[in-house]
């Protein structure tokens, strides 16, 4: 492999990154040739000091995504950011998509119960209007009364939400700092 | 070593040797790999990372050799950040340096 072929393999691999982002990323590459080369070191001695290009694409992906959620934690970040976490080592995926999906289904099933509570008179309107002879003053408040507290978890899971995601993040950002990914001479 | 923990001591290498002066890249991933077996590729997304979590602001500079350079600063943030780090590595290492000793001291 020569200078040019590390360039490209590293530009492959950094294709789902925007390429203003991508550009930025090589042209650091660049200058660590171009310093290197002028110090009198060979493109190969440089390429192997520095390590496998997929290696050192996957971390700045990883870095990439998981900084997105940070700024906009849609779901759609989120998988992008957790999966390419993930991708940085077998590892990973215990210590990454274990937690993730026992969290993750702990907030589906809080929101359900939220938004089906607050949604229960209307089962009930329904209720009414398909078997009018089972009209039960009582049930239209145990609905009523369950709507209520409906609003107020679905309040509760929009922050417990949040913080959750902030959490992840955080443990995402660890995780890429402690585990291994590029350290080959190791 | 270990390569989880090597990878966590990079951060605090990066940040010490920018403690005094700013540095360009090549010249961090230098005076690191001189010391320390890397792969140097490395300390570019860590170096990124840093950057985007505020610890570091970049500036071009020309240079008397060849083309401009890309030289790293310290923030504020950035020194708070190594002074933490500094004083968790610090127990971190008389800990175990104790534990050594006396395990050491046993035999």
């Amino acid at each position: 492999m020569n200078k040019d072929e590390f360039l490209s393999q590293l530009n492959d691999s950094l294709k789902r990154l925007p390429s203003a982002e991508r550009e930025d990323i090589l042209q650091d590459f660049i200058e660590h040739f171009e310093i290197g080369l002028s110090e009198g070191k060979s493109e190969d001695e440089i390429i192997k000091a520095l390590g496998s290009p997929q290696h050192i694409a996957k971390e700045m992906v990883a870095a990439y995504h998981v900084e997105q959620v940070g700024q906009t934690a849609s779901a759609g970040n989120m998988f992008r950011a957790v999966w390419a976490v993930i991708g940085l080592g077998f590892f990973n995926l215990v210590i990454v998509l274990g937690p993730f999906i026992a969290l993750a289904g702990i907030v589906l099933a809080g929101w359900i119960v939220g938004l089906s509570f607050i949604t229960s008179p209307i089962l009930y309107i329904i209720n009414i209007v398909i078997y009018p002879e089972i009209f039960v003053l009582f049930d239209l408040f145990v609905s009523i009364f369950l709507s209520g507290i409906g609003i107020f978890i679905t309040i509760g899971m929009v922050h417990f939400t949040q913080w959750l995601v902030k959490g992840f993040v955080k443990y995402l950002n660890f995780n890429i700092r402690m585990v291994k990914g590029g350290m080959n001479n190791a | 070593m270990n390569v989880q923990f090597k990878k966590g001591v990079l951060e605090l290498c990066v940040l010490v040797l920018l403690d005094k002066q700013d540095r360009y890249g090549y010249e961090l991933v230098q005076m690191i790999s001189d010391q320390i077996a890397i792969s140097e590729g490395s300390v570019y997304p860590l170096l990124r990372r840093l950057t985007k979590e505020g610890y570091f602001t970049t500036y071009l500079k020309e240079s008397t050799e060849g083309p401009s350079r890309k030289y790293y600063a310290l923030t504020k943030e950035g020194r708070e950040y190594l002074q933490n780090l500094l004083a968790e590595w610090e127990k971190f290492t008389k800990g175990v340096n104790r534990i050594i000793k006396e395990g050491v001291g046993d035999e």
